[in-house]
C-alpha cells in the first residue's frame, strides 16, 4: 500500500536529481542550460515545501495538536532552503561558479539533513497519524508536487 | 514519542567543536613523539613509544571526534537527544583528554601511578557518554540500521574501553593478567566492534547524502553492524579459550567483515552522481582502499608464512587501518560537519537571512582543504615508509604528521574566525547578539 513516506521520499530522490543536473552543467559551464535546469529544480523544491505546508503539516497538526513540534521546525528549515536557493540563483546569475559551488554545497547538505529528519521520523509519523485519510491525502499530496496546485 | 517534542534541539555549537579542535593537538602530540623517541622506536608494536602513538591517534584523534560527531548525530538520525548535551561535552572532553594525556605518559614510563590515572578518567569518561547516550536512545525503535548500528557500536565502545581500563588497572596496580592476549582482543573490539561499526552506521547516512549515490545495499545494511559484533564476540570467545583453529577462522571473518565494509563503500562511491570528486570525497576512497589494503595484508601474514615472519607487518597494517583508514575518514568528514554546523549556526543567529551566513566554502575555503588533505596522504605515505625503513624516514613522517595535523587545526580555526568575525557583524546589523 502506498504511503506518505515513500510518496514524498520519491520527491526528494526527484530533487536530487535536479540538483545533480545543475552542478553538473555548472562545472562545465554550460551556464544557459545550467539556468533552465536551476528552475526546474527551483520549482521541485517549491512544489514539494508547498505540498507540506498547506496540505501535510495542517493535518498533522491538527490530527495531534501539535503546531509547535517537528512540523514548525520543518517550516524553519524551509525557509533556510528557500534563501539559499535565492542566493544560488543569484550566484549563476552572475555566472560565479566559486559562489555557485559553495552555496550548493550548503544548500545540499542542508536539505539531506532535513530529509532524513522527515524520512525517518516525521513522515512515518504522519502515516501512523493519518491513516484514515491517507488516500485523500496522497492524491492531494500528488497533485501538490506536482505543480498542479498553482 | 517523547525525542520528537524536542526535533530541533541539536546540542549547542561549543559542545562538538571542543572535540574537532582538540583532536589534531593529539596526533601533532603523536608527531613530536615519533621525532623524540626515533628510528628504534618502530622495532615492534609493542614498544613503548608505539603504544602512547596508537592510543594518541586512537583513544586522542579518532575517539575525540567520534564522540563529538555522535553527539550531533544522535538527535538528527535517531531523534535521540542527549539531556544536558554542553555537560555532558565538558566531563567527557575533559576527562578522555586527560586520560589520553595520561595513558601516552603512562606508556612512555610505565609508572603505575599514570595507569591508574588513566583508568580513572578514561572509565569515568567513557562511562558519563555511554550512559548518556543510551539513556538519550532508550525507549527509541530501530526502524533504521543506522540507529541500529549506533546502539551497536556504543556496545562495541563500553567492550574496548572496558578491556583497555581493565588493561590499566592491571598495569596500574601490578595485577596479573594475559595483558598480550587482552590487547588483541581490545584492538578487534576497537577497530571492528567500535569503530567500523560506527563508521558503517554513519556511512549508511552520509556516503549517499553527501556523494549523490545509491544506497547502501539492504542486506548489507541489515546485517552489517549485528554480524560483526556477533564475529568479534565469538573470536572473543575462541583467544579467551586458546581454541586454534576456530581462532583463525573467526578472525579471518572479523577481518573480511572489516573490508567487506570498504569494497562496498568503494563500489557505490563509484556511481556518485556529483560533478567530480572534493577533498572529503577523496579521503573517504583513500580510507576505504587503505581498509582494504590492512585487511588484504592480515590475511596475508596469516595464511602466508613469509609475510607472517616479516616484522614490519602489524605495524604497516596498524598505519594502513589507523592513519590511512580512520584518520582519513574523519578528515573528511571534518571538512562537511565543521563548515555546515557554523553556516547553520550564523544562519539562525542571521535573523531570518536580514544577515546571510557565508556559504559552506567561504568557512573553509576548497583550496585550503585540498592542498591539507594532501599532507595528510603525504604523512601516511611516509609512516609506511617509516614502518620498513625506519632509519631513513621516521624524521620526515614525524614531520610531516605535525604539518599535516597542524594545517588542520588551522583550517578548523580558521573556520571559527569566521564563525567570530560574521557574529560581528551581525551584531552591527540587527544590534542582537
Amino acid at each position: 500500500m502506498e504511503n506518505i513516506r515513500d510518496l514524498m521520499a520519491a520527491d526528494h530522490r526527484q530533487c536530487d536529481d535536479c540538483f545533480v543536473a545543475v552542478e553538473r552543467l555548472v562545472a562545465r559551464a554550460a551556464w544557459a542550460d545550467a539556468d533552465a535546469e536551476f528552475d526546474r529544480l527551483r520549482d521541485a523544491m517549491q512544489n514539494h515545501f508547498d505540498a507540506e505546508e498547506a496540505i501535510l503539516f495542517p493535518a498533522f497538526e491538527a490530527r495531534t495538536g501539535m503546531s509547535m513540534g517537528p512540523t514548525r521546525v520543518m517550516r524553519g528549515e524551509h525557509d533556510q532552503m528557500r534563501e539559499l536557493l535565492d542566493a544560488a540563483k543569484a550566484a549563476l546569475d552572475a555566472r560565479d561558479a566559486d559562489d555557485y559551488s559553495g552555496t550548493a554545497e550548503t544548500l545540499l547538505i542542508m536539505m539531506q539533513q532535513h530529509n532524513m529528519k522527515e524520512e525517518n521520523i516525521l513522515y512515518p509519523m504522519c502515516d501512523q497519524q493519518l491513516a484514515t485519510q491517507l488516500e485523500t491525502l496522497l492524491a492531494q499530496l500528488k497533485n501538490g508536487i506536482s505543480g498542479a496546485m498553482k | 514519542m517523547p525525542a520528537l517534542l524536542s526535533f530541533d534541539q541539536s546540542p549547542p555549537l561549543a559542545a562538538s567543536l571542543r572535540f574537532f579542535l582538540t583532536a589534531p593537538l593529539f596526533a601533532i602530540l603523536a608527531g613530536i613523539l615519533l621525532l623524540w623517541s626515533g628510528p628504534d622506536s618502530l622495532a615492534s608494536r609493542w614498544t613503548p613509544a608505539v603504544l602512547a602513538l596508537t592510543h594518541l591517534i586512537a583513544a586522542g584523534f579518532m575517539l575525540q571526534v567520534m564522540l563529538g560527531a555522535m553527539l550531533q548525530i544522535l538527535p538528527v538520525v535517531a531523534g535521540a537527544n542527549m539531556a544536558r548535551p554542553l555537560r555532558v561535552a565538558t566531563l567527557v572532553h575533559g576527562a578522555i583528554t586527560f586520560g589520553v594525556l595520561f595513558l601516552g605518559a603512562a606508556f612512555l614510563t610505565f609508572s603505575p601511578a599514570l595507569f591508574k590515572l588513566a583508568a580513572i578518567l578514561l572509565g569515568a569518561g567513557i562511562s558519563i557518554f555511554v550512559a548518556s547516550a543510551a539513556s538519550a536512545l532508550y525507549g527509541i525503535a530501530s526502524p533504521s540500521p543506522t540507529i541500529q548500528g549506533l546502539k551497536h557500536a556504543l556496545a562495541g565502545l563500553t567492550v574496548t574501553v572496558g578491556l583497555g581500563v581493565a588493561m590499566s588497572v592491571s598495569l596500574g596496580w601490578s595485577l596479573d593478567s594475559p595483558l598480550l592476549q587482552l590487547a588483541d582482543i581490545h584492538l578487534g573490539w576497537g577497530f571492528v566492534a567500535w569503530g567500523a561499526v560506527l563508521l558503517a552506521a554513519v556511512a549508511y547516512v552520509v556516503v549517499p547524502m553527501f556523494q549523490i549515490t545509491p544506497a547502501y545495499p539492504d542486506w548489507f545494511e541489515r546485517s552489517f553492524s549485528l554480524s560483526a559484533l556477533a564475529a568479534v564476540a565469538l573470536w572473543t570467545i575462541a583467544e579467551w579459550l586458546q581454541l586454534d583453529i576456530a581462532m583463525a577462522l573467526l578472525g579471518t571473518v572479523v577481518v573480511a567483515l572489516a573490508v567487506l565494509f570498504a569494497i562496498v563503500t568503494l563500489d557505490i562511491q563509484r556511481r556518485s552522481k556529483r560533478a567530480r570528486f572534493d577533498a572529503s570525497q577523496h579521503c573517504w576512497r583513500v580510507a576505504m582502499l587503505s581498509a582494504s589494503a590492512a585487511g588484504a595484508l592480515w590475511l596475508a601474514a596469516s595464511t602466508l608464512t613469509a609475510v607472517g615472519e616479516w616484522p614490519a607487518w602489524p605495524l604497516l597494517c596498524g598505519v594502513l587501518a589507523l592513519c590511512g583508514g580512520f584518520m582519513s575518514v574523519i578528515i573528511g568528514m571534518l571538512y562537511k560537519i565543521v563548515p555546515f554546523l557554523i553556516w547553520l549556526h550564523l544562519q539562525n543567529q542571521g535573523q531570518q537571512g536580514r544577515v546571510p551566513a557565508p556559504n559552506m566554502k567561504k568557512i573553509i575555503a576548497t583550496r585550503d582543504m585540498d592542498r591539507q588533505m594532501l599532507a595528510h596522504f603525504a604523512a601516511c605515505a611516509l609512516l609506511l615508509l617509516a614502518v620498513c625503513w625506519p632509519v631513513a624516514f621516521v624524521y620526515p613522517a614525524g614531520i610531516a604528521l605535525i604539518v599535516a595535523n597542524g594545517w588542520l587545526l588551522l583550517n578548523l580555526m580558521s573556520a571559527l574566525a569566521v564563525h567570530r568575525a560574521h557574529l560581528k557583524k551581525i551584531k552591527q546589523v540587527v544590534g542582537a547578539p
